[in-house]
């Protein structure tokens, strides 16, 4: 479901004294099977961005289509386009209530008014999908879960859905390295099966390493877009607006900086010493 | 649905009424409110009505969120109207279609009953509008503590208003979120007859609950870290004073009541 936004503004309580600007002027467009990474400071306009993306905040004519359907336009099914387009919000562990986690689980499925049967193979998918054990989680409470297979249930709760598009909001918020790792090994194995996928974080690094291009908003503007590679180029910059570069691109920028030979499009780790290599071995031929 | 709630809800600002000492906006609505029971006519109302305007004004509130406020209870207010004007038979017959008979003294009690709602409601709001919610209840708690010899709780009360009033805002905000969520999942919450409607908000109302007793934990944890062993010789940063304005704030009050007596008795209509 390609997704585009035109012009997008939107203003929080207007016409009183707590009026603020979320997003100003905001364009994007979101194709068929990328890994989009949404950046920003707190504040940034992050949320409000994703929330306009399958209709949960109101739009104006004119502004967000989803697969050429506007959202904006009344008697526009968003029921329709919820299904199509999921989205995960932070700490969504908070969101479950059902007694059982397959319960949970078949909640969206049910609100879409499928089979019994149909339902219960989506949960059991959407459970292997996030990678829980159905035989071993379906009758638990959620509430007994860890926090971490909490989060996994709750995701699970949208693919069940089966969406086209799957956006996620800080999805490795509060979790320990590891579980960052699994978390996006996970969603990195969602996007393989071919959805659409759109994170938002704060971390350039989980960004870099698994977008295919990033929009980076600042102030409800969007401040840079392009690939990884092109948004890193603008270090000092980023910095400005509080967010920072991977490891791997400040790393090359300080050697290029002293004069060695880098490339200017590589941030990651491996590309890193790949280049370093590269020059110590470029260094020891001419001493040959 | 969850905007037009202003209970509880603080407007900054720096206004006459604002700087005034919390116990003194108390006891000026009680005032106030004791007020708009005293006045018996049309004239003792418009004066009362007059003043709160007026008032409001002051502060730099928007009329706008006086009248937002009235919203909810807008419900009672006809309800109340209705009923009065219905059921109060005596006085002089103005209509009489069928079993429905409208005489001027309903009319007249019927107008009486929704003018007071409408004035408590608004001039109580005036008072959460201008006054933080800590003022609030640091005014209450000071306002209750000559009661604690007979062993009434004043300083658990008011840290207990001050808690629920603290959470309002974020509860809301979790409601908001949680909604968005569920509705994201394909929940419906706008449509339907009022019995799916009510099954629609248990999705809702358990992660709710939840999440207060999980707040609830946490701040019981913080304040226990923090050494919170209840109001005994416990003392505070700001001390609350009463001035020249809060002076100045009394006399005003009793020049309204004294106003509307006269205007009692005068029985101008």
């Amino acid at each position: 479901m390609p997704i585009e936004v035109k012009s997008l503004t939107h203003v929080y309580m207007p016409g009183t004294p707590f009026e603020a600007k979320a997003l100003n002027d905001v364009s994007l467009s979101i194709h068929d099977g990328e890994f989009i990474g949404i950046i920003g400071h707190t504040g940034s306009g992050k949320s409000t961005l994703i929330s306009h993306l399958n209709g949960l905040e109101h739009s104006e004519p004119g502004v967000v289509f989803v697969n050429g359907i506007d959202l904006g336009e009344k008697g526009s099914d968003l029921i329709a386009i919820r299904r199509v387009v999921g989205l995960v919000f932070q700490y969504p562990e908070y969101q479950l209530f059902e007694e059982t986690v397959a319960k949970d689980v078949a909640f969206g499925p049910n609100n879409l008014g499928l089979d019994a049967a149909e339902i219960e193979r989506r949960v059991e998918t959407a459970l292997k999908q996030v990678g829980l054990n159905p035989a071993e989680v379906s009758e638990k409470s959620p509430f007994e879960l860890s926090g971490g297979q909490k989060r996994r249930v709750a995701i699970a709760g949208v693919l069940a859905m089966q969406p086209s598009t799957l956006i996620l909001d800080e999805p490795a918020a509060g979790l320990d390295p590891a579980g960052r790792r699994e978390m996006f090994d996970l969603i990195r194995g969602i996007h393989d099966s071919g959805v659409t996928v759109v994170m938002v974080s704060h971390s350039m690094d989980d960004v870099g390493r698994l977008c295919d291009r990033l929009f980076v908003l600042n102030k409800g503007e969007i401040a840079y877009s392009g690939t990884p590679a092109e948004v890193f180029l603008h270090e000092s910059k980023l910095h400005a607006i509080g967010l920072d570069v991977p490891e791997g691109a400040k790393l090359a920028r300080r050697l290029r900086d002293a004069g060695f030979d880098m490339p200017q499009d590589i941030y990651r780790t491996e590309d890193v010493c790949a280049a370093i290599i590269a020059n110590l071995r470029g260094a020891s031929d001419d001493k040959c | 649905m969850l905007k037009n709630i202003t209970l509880g809800q603080y407007f900054p600002g720096d206004s006459f009424i604002h700087r005034l000492d919390p116990r003194t906006k108390l006891l000026a609505t009680v005032a106030l409110i004791a007020i708009v029971f005293v006045a018996q006519g049309f004239s003792g109302f418009l004066l009362i009505a007059a003043f709160v305007i007026g008032c409001a004004a002051s502060t730099g509130i928007h009329l706008k969120y006086l009248i937002r406020g009235l919203k909810p209870i807008m419900f009672i207010i006809i309800f109340t109207f209705v009923l009065n004007l219905f059921f109060q038979t005596e006085g002089k017959e103005l209509v009489h279609i069928g079993f429905i008979r409208i005489t001027d003294q309903g009319l007249r009690m019927a107008s009486f009953m929704a003018a007071r709602l409408i004035l408590l409601v608004v001039s109580s709001q005036l008072l959460t509008l201008t006054t933080s919610p800590i003022a609030l209840t640091d005014g209450l708690e000071a306002l209750f503590r000559p009661l604690e010899v007979i062993h009434f709780p004043a300083h658990e009360i008011a840290m207990m208003m001050s808690i629920a009033l603290r959470f309002i805002p974020t509860l809301m905000d979790e409601a908001d979120k949680i909604m968005k969520a569920q509705k994201a999942r394909g929940a419906n919450f706008e449509t339907g007859s009022l019995i799916q409607r009510a099954k629609a908000m248990v999705p809702l109302l358990v992660p709710l609950f939840v999440g207060a007793f999980r707040r609830a934990e946490d701040l019981a944890l913080a304040m226990d870290a923090r050494c919170y062993r209840g109001g005994a010789g416990r003392t505070r940063m700001k001390q609350l004073k009463f001035g020249k304005n809060d002076v100045i704030a009394a006399v005003i009050m009793a020049l309204l009541l004294a106003g509307v007596i006269a205007l009692n008795r005068m029985n101008v209509f």
